[in-house]
Parts: structure tokens; C-alpha cells; sequence
């Protein structure tokens, strides 16, 4: 097969090493995203509803973006226990069990009645991650950030808003589907199987979701609880508990943080090295020092190999941010494979005993924490604001603060709005609701997060904290598509229309934060495509929107276009034609995919998205939509299997179409031996255009016959 | 079309989506020349456009009593007009700036032309329309109003 491909050299280089390597498997990561991959293609292609796995996929990426972050810091000594069974370090090892906790957790909710989730997670971060990353970025963004342009009231946003994982994100992408391409071109995977434009997709969405950076206006990112652990191996285990409780209190977090969250003490027991009764005495202690939230976890320190009786693989991280999963690639490019320490083996024994903790954590302290605390800030403060007594307050303080303005610039006196960092302290009434809203969502209680985040928009809209406003804008609108309540075209055009333009007018126009709009803009629209129907057409929409964020041609933005095309195939027609349908759009924003994806070197990408848009053009007598089509097929080297079939049966022909086939990887090779395809692209395109015919006449369907002709 | 004048793509679509006339051509106003200033790029993206806004036209025909149905559909910076006539034969022009009155005149003139088209004896519906006569018709009419 000399089907055209181009892998941009450094891309080659990654995945020649990384495909003999057990570590990268693209189809594990691909795989855990659509459990019915091959289905989609053919449902985006014809615009039958969504069947209901895919639904709860998408469902599934959004509720597992918004979970409880839980900070880890640990002493020395149970790193040192951790790196003896091979492993960097303790984080990284429970990393990958927070992603599932493992059964059915129950919650419950406003109103008291408890719902079971099947599929539970908690992200596990580095106390030092949340702490040093606004810091540093924040320094950076006083000097340069655009101080003066909004009179200093920006200066002190971090601009960790603006995550640095968004073009990680395209490249990581790139390199999957560079390595889908050669497996593909090697006939290692059928393009049928692997090359399903939603999986990719899932994929992008996930990798944009994953990196959640630390910010004054939402909690996501804020640490709910924290985990402290000792090992055994400590000879002054109390002492060094107060130590880390300490340390972990004066890491350098940022002032908007509330710092009062859970502590979980956790004692890590050597099995193969140290005596369990003497742990056992030292856990007793421990729950006398500091409570119930204690666990004592039993570990071997001794060296897993694939040989061991119980050896399990170490789980991967579905939600690596996209940094980090490159990391890891560019590493193993320069590892040999007889050293790989990739392929990691933990005994079976620890990972149930993981599994134990990370689930009793959940279930016994991590929930209830915030069920008590939701309760409570619901009571002492979402309550007061709803009743007169707040109306009255928010409303003095409205008069207040407004005459504040007036009389002096800085109008941050009356309220509890701090402008010069853009945060509210956390003991503050807003910081709290918002917290509330969070952790009840957290704990998918949409309904109780809907009314919170309506109840402070309006009180960050009278501090004029617009980052606030938009934050929680954005969460209103997520909130209310998830509670599933049907979507009014009244709740269209005055909610979902007016709050997404305003939240990506803030985060864009004034904050210049691309990242978060996209975010905003994107699990919307997948909520909104969801719904179906009109509303689909809406997310169309509003993805077309989340394209001009990005102009430039990644393959965030390819995959971004296609989703308009898949968005517009939900919205079916009635009847037998169809009536009302979107099909003609659909296949339209699907040629513009395949456009983007060949000019980025994808065919594989580009003959699946050619595949869905053919059926709306392969008769279509406009002749420049032909042409321009039949275009791409030769640049993506796509095979007709209709021509393929009629073309064995005569027989003879079967020699022609690989001598066609050669000639069209000739024509691609030419472009890529280009730096850069894009120029070459368009002369092409352009050599084969219909000139206007000679009589000054418009080209049309008089010239229809020129049309085959570059076939 | 950035800093060039008004451009404008107008086609003639049949009950089938088969394009019967397509024309370009350009502003005469504001001291255009009435050449179409389409980048290549374009010309084929409006093919595009008017195709696809069939799908907002079918979803609003029935809404309106009106045979012209104004801005239909919009695609970054291009608007779609459309004028529907008796026989479900679309009238569409892609353009870049919004004036829904010329382009109202425009559409008459070219309905007018249309129905004279129909009246021929060898002229059946859905043909391809290939009449010099009718392409100069149309391109003063195109002149006179937009």
C-alpha cells in the first residue's frame, strides 16, 4: 500500500520507539473513551439519535472533569518505601485509583434522600502543585500581563487562567493520530476501528479537562481534603504527622484558598520489612491524636516483577494532563526497551489495599465532610441571602457600594470583593456560596449547584468581579443542561444564548483567557448536543464560536470542526425527506474538517470525515463543490471501495488501481517534500479550477463534463 | 473578502438541489466595477454556503407567507438570501454585507426573468438555464440594484 502519509519527523521518531513499547497504548486510552467506537461513525453519518452508551460516555467525561481534588503530602520515608517497589513516588502511585473508586458510593443530596454513584473519582494532586503554580505564573503576569490596560484592576490575575495544557493538548493529540496513522498504514488496525472521529474527540475533550489550573474564581482546583502519610519506617511518626499538618498549612498557597480542609492521616505499614503489631500499636495512637479520618494502608516494599504470582500492571492515568502524558512520551523516546521501567508491576495484594483506602477515604471521610459542610454553608448562608433579611443586605450593599464608586475609585470598601487580586477572601459570604455550589456539583446534585450559582451571579455582578460573573455563568448553564430538565427555545434564547456570550465575551475580551472559554464553550456544547433536536443546531453554533478562539490550524481546531459537522448530523428531519434536517450542513463542516486534517498531514482523519460528507455530494452538480471534493480524495488517498469492487470485477482493471494508487502517494509525496503544504495545496487546487468560460459566462453547468476530468 | 468591495454569488437551485444559473459578480455601488473580487479559496466555500443553507431554508419556507425569505443563513461573514419560488425553486444570493431591500428588487427582477424562462416551450423545470439573453438580463439586473 503506498498510501500518502506524512508524520512530521519528530512525531516518527516518538512513535518508531513508542509502538514496540508495551507502555503506549493508544487503544486503551482510546478504548476507555467510546465503548462503541466504530458505532459513531456510523451514527454521525447518518444522524440517527445518539445511541445511549455514547451518551454516557460523554456524560461520563463531564462528571469525571468535575470532581474532589484531593492534595497528597507525604513524608520522606514513605516516598523511599514506595521507590524500592520501583515506583517514583507515593502520588503517583494511588494516582490512578482515584480515577474509579472502587463500588457504590452514596451521597446525599439537598433534600436528603441519598443517590448512589457506580462511578465515583477523586483527582489526586501534589499539595505543591496547587501551591507554587499561581505563584510563579503570577509573577510573570504582573510585569507583562497588560497591566495598565484596565487601570491596574487585572494586575493581580494569575494567568494560570489561561493553562498552558491548551496547545500540549494539540500536540499530544497530534502524536496519537500521527501513530493511528502508521498503524493503519502498516495494516496494524483496520481505519473502520480506530480512526472514529468521537474517540479522538472524547480524547481532546478529557485532555482539555484534565488540567484544571488553580484560580480565585472557581474551587475546582482548591484541594477538599488533604492526605498526610507516614510510613512505618518513621521513628517519630506523631511528631512528623504534626510536622506535615504544619508544613502542609504554611505551603504557599494562594490567599483565596480556604485552607480548612480535611486532613486524612494515613499510615503506610512495610509488610515485608516491619512488624504489623508494633504499626497496629502506633495506628491506635494515631486515631488518639487525630480522629477518626486515619486509615492504615499495608504495602510490600519489595520489588514487583511480571513473574510474581499476584503481579498486577500499575493502572494508567486516564486523566494525565496533557503535559505530563508528553512528558512521559518524549521519555520513553530515549529509553532502550530492555530498561523500560514503563511496564511496572505492583503486587495484587497492594493495589486492593489501595483500592481499600482510596475507597474508605471517599465513602467514610471525604463525603461526609462535604455533605456536613454543604449543609451547613447552605443553611448559615444561602438561606440568609434568599430571605428578606439578605434582600435587604445585598440590596444596602448594592446602594453602598455603588455610591462607593461614585464618590471614590476604589470601590472594593463596601464590598467584599479584593479588585487588586481579583479574589474574595475565602471566609467571605461569595467565596463560600461559590464553594457551596462547587462541592454540592461535585457531588452531582445539579439542582442545589443551579440555584447557587444563579444566587451569586447577581452578587458578583454588583462587585463587578467579572471573572467571578463568568465562572458562574458558565457553571449555571453546565448545571442547568444537567439536570436534564427540557430546554424551552425560551430557555434557549434568554439563558443558554445570553449567558455563553457573556462568559466568553469576559473570559476572552477581558481576561484574555482562551483556555477557559474553551472549556466553557465545549462541555456545552456537548451537553447541548446531547439534548438534540434544536438544541443541537444551537451547539453548532456555539462550536463555531469555539473555533474562532483558535485560528490557527492545529488539530484541536480539526477536531473542533468535524464536532460542528457531528452536532448538525444529531439534528434529524422529519418525514421521509427529512424535512428540517441538517444534513447538508453536516456534510459541509465535515469537508472543512477533512480540509484541516489534510492540510495537517491526518488522511486517515481526513478520508473518515470525506467518508460521512460523500453520500450529501457524490451527485451534486455544483461543479467547484466537485471538484473541490474529488480534490480531496486524491489528496487523502482515498479509495472508493464502490470503484474498487466494479474495477475487480472487470478483472484486469485490478493492476490500474494500484497504479492509480502509487500515482496519488507520488502527488502527496511532492507536497510533503514542501516544508510547508499549504501553498503547494492551493496551487494545485487552483490549477484544476474551471477557468470562466471564454464567452464571459458564469462557469455552471454548462462546463458539468470538465468535471471528471482530473480524475 | 477583507478590505475588498461587496462581492456577490448568486444561484439558481431546483427542486433537487441541482443548480440551474450560477452567476458572480460584483458591486456596482460605492464605485465598484461590478467585478466579483472572490479569492479562489472562496469561490468553491460559496457553493458551500448556498448548499447548505438549504437546510435553514426548508426549516423557515413554511413559516413565511412571503416568497422572499431575507437572510436565511450566515456563515462567518456571509449572509444567504433567499427568494422561494411557486415551484420550490430557490433563488439565492451569498453576500457579505446586509441590505435586505435591493436585494428584494434584485430577486423580482429575477423572478420576473425566471417565469419568462418557464414560458418557453422547450424549457423544462429544473433545467439547467444556459440562455445568453438571460445571463445579460440578470447581470443588469444585478447592476441596476445591488
Amino acid at each position: 500500500m503506498a498510501l500518502p502519509l506524512e508524520i512530521p519527523p519528530r512525531a516518527r521518531s516518538v512513535m518508531s520507539t513508542s509502538k514496540a513499547s508495551p507502555m503506549y497504548n493508544l487503544r486503551s486510552s482510546i478504548a476507555s473513551t467510546g465503548s462503541t467506537t466504530s458505532l459513531t461513525s456510523l451514527f454521525a453519518g447518518t444522524g440517527a439519535s445518539l445511541p445511549r452508551d455514547i451518551v454516557d460516555d460523554i456524560k461520563s467525561v463531564i462528571h469525571h472533569a468535575f470532581v474532589p481534588h484531593i492534595a497528597v503530602h507525604v513524608s520522606d520515608d514513605v516516598d523511599e518505601v514506595v521507590r524500592e517497589k520501583g515506583l517514583p513516588d507515593f502520588y503517583q502511585l494511588i494516582r490512578p485509583y482515584g480515577e474509579k473508586v472502587q463500588g457504590r458510593i452514596t451521597a446525599r443530596d439537598s433534600q436528603g434522600s441519598s443517590v448512589p454513584f457506580e462511578d465515583f473519582a477523586v483527582r489526586f494532586v501534589r499539595l505543591s502543585d496547587v501551591a507554587q503554580k499561581p505563584e510563579r505564573k503570577g509573577n510573570t503576569s504582573g510585569n507583562s500581563f497588560r497591566n495598565g490596560e484596565y487601570g491596574g484592576t487585572n494586575a493581580g490575575i494569575p494567568e494560570a487562567i489561561n493553562s498552558e495544557e491548551l496547545p500540549l493538548a494539540d500536540e499530544l493529540l497530534d502524536l496519537h493520530l500521527s501513530h493511528a496513522e502508521e498503524l493503519i498504514d502498516t495494516n496494524l488496525a483496520t481505519e473502520t476501528e480506530s480512526h472514529t472521529g468521537q474517540a479522538y474527540y472524547l480524547l481532546y475533550l478529557r485532555k482539555i479537562l484534565s488540567g484544571f489550573p488553580v484560580t480565585p474564581h472557581e474551587t475546582w482546583a482548591h484541594p477538599v481534603a488533604c492526605l498526610i502519610a507516614i510510613s512505618s519506617r518513621n521513628t517519630t511518626p506523631i511528631d512528623t504527622l504534626r510536622q506535615l499538618y504544619k508544613s502542609g498549612s504554611e505551603v504557599n498557597v494562594p490567599g483565596y484558598i480556604n485552607k480548612e480542609y480535611l486532613r486524612y492521616y494515613v499510615l503506610v505499614h512495610d509488610e515485608d520489612k516491619d512488624d504489623i503489631v508494633k504499626s497496629a500499636a502506633l495506628f491506635e495512637q494515631m486515631k488518639r491524636h487525630f480522629g477518626l479520618h486515619c486509615h492504615l494502608i499495608r504495602l510490600r516494599s519489595a520489588m514487583c516483577i511480571v513473574s510474581d504470582e499476584d503481579s498486577v500492571p500499575v493502572a494508567k492515568s486516564q486523566w494525565l494532563p496533557a503535559s505530563e502524558e508528553l512528558a512521559e512520551l518524549h521519555a520513553h523516546q530515549e529509553e532502550d526497551i530492555e530498561n523500560d521501567t514503563s511496564s511496572r508491576f505492583i503486587h495484587g495484594s497492594d493495589e486492593a489495599a489501595i483500592k481499600t483506602m482510596v475507597r474508605e477515604m471517599v465513602a467514610q471521610s471525604v463525603i461526609p465532610f462535604m455533605e456536613r459542610n454543604i449543609a451547613s454553608w447552605n443553611d448559615q448562608i444561602l438561606s440568609r441571602r434568599k430571605g428578606i433579611g439578605g434582600r435587604v443586605l445585598s440590596f444596602s450593599r448594592r446602594f453602598l457600594g455603588s455610591t462607593g464608586t461614585r464618590t471614590s475609585s476604589n470601590s472594593a470598601t463596601a464590598s467584599n470583593f479584593d479588585a487588586a487580586t481579583n479574589s474574595y477572601d475565602p471566609m467571605t459570604p461569595e467565596a463560600q456560596m461559590r464553594k457551596l455550589a462547587d462541592w454540592s456539583f461535585m457531588l452531582r446534585d445539579w439542582k442545589l449547584a443551579y440555584d447557587v450559582y444563579n444566587t451569586i451571579r447577581t452578587d458578583f455582578n454588583n462587585d463587578k468581579a467579572w471573572l467571578h460573573v463568568a465562572g458562574a455563568q458558565e457553571m449555571t448553564l453546565i448545571s442547568l443542561l444537567l439536570t436534564g430538565q427540557p430546554i424551552t427555545p425560551k430557555i434557549r434564547a434568554d439563558t443558554i444564548d445570553v449567558y455563553l456570550d457573556a462568559a466568553c465575551y469576559s473570559y476572552v475580551t477581558r481576561f484574555r483567557a482562551i483556555y477557559a472559554a474553551l472549556r466553557c464553550l465545549l462541555v456545552t456544547v456537548e451537553l447541548l448536543r446531547l439534548a438534540g433536536g434544536s438544541s443541537a443546531e444551537l451547539a453548532a453554533k456555539w462550536a463555531i464560536k469555539a473555533l474562532d478562539l483558535n485560528i490557527r490550524p492545529t488539530v484541536g481546531r480539526a477536531l473542533i470542526s468535524q464536532r460542528v459537522g457531528d452536532c448538525y448530523a444529531v439534528r434529524q428531519g422529519a418525514g421521509s425527506g427529512g424535512w428540517g434536517g441538517r444534513r447538508r450542513k453536516a456534510a459541509m463542516w465535515h469537508v472543512l474538517a477533512a480540509e484541516t486534517w489534510i492540510r495537517l498531514g491526518k488522511f486517515a482523519q481526513a478520508r473518515h470525515c470525506i467518508d460521512v460528507a460523500m453520500p450529501k455530494y457524490v451527485n451534486t452538480e455544483f461543479v467547484l463543490i466537485r471538484r473541490f471534493v474529488d480534490q480531496m480524495r486524491l489528496d487523502s488517498g482515498y479509495v472508493n471501495l464502490l470503484d474498487l469492487k466494479i474495477d475487480t470485477g472487470v478483472g484486469e482493471a485490478g493492476g490500474e488501481i494500484v497504479e492509480v494508487e502509487n500515482g496519488d502517494g507520488e502527488e502527496v509525496q511532492e507536497d510533503d517534500d514542501g516544508e510547508v503544504e499549504k501553498p503547494t495545496l492551493d496551487g494545485k487546487r487552483r490549477s484544476i479550477l474551471i477557468p470562466q468560460t471564454p464567452n464571459g459566462d458564469a462557469p455552471g453547468v454548462m462546463t458539468m463534463d470538465d468535471a471528471d476530468g482530473p480524475l | 473578502m477583507a478590505g475588498s468591495s461587496t462581492s456577490y454569488y448568486f444561484v439558481i437551485i431546483g427542486t433537487k438541489d441541482n443548480p440551474l444559473y450560477e452567476a458572480e459578480f460584483g458591486s456596482f455601488k460605492q464605485g465598484g466595477d461590478g467585478i466579483p473580487k472572490f479569492r479562489e479559496e472562496q469561490r468553491h466555500m460559496n457553493q458551500f454556503i448556498a448548499h447548505s443553507s438549504l437546510d435553514c431554508i426548508e426549516d423557515q419556507q413554511w413559516a413565511s407567507k412571503e416568497m422572499y425569505l431575507k437572510t436565511v443563513d450566515k456563515f462567518n461573514n456571509t449572509w444567504v438570501s433567499c427568494f422561494l419560488t411557486g415551484g420550490n425553486i430557490k433563488f439565492l444570493l451569498v453576500h457579505d454585507t446586509r441590505s435586505d431591500e435591493p436585494i428584494r428588487q434584485f430577486f423580482a427582477d429575477v423572478y420576473d426573468l425566471y417565469c419568462k424562462t418557464l414560458m418557453n416551450p422547450f424549457y423544462e423545470v429544473n433545467m439547467a438555464i444556459r440562455s445568453q439573453t438571460f445571463d445579460q438580463k440578470i447581470k443588469a439586473a444585478a447592476k441596476k440594484y445591488l
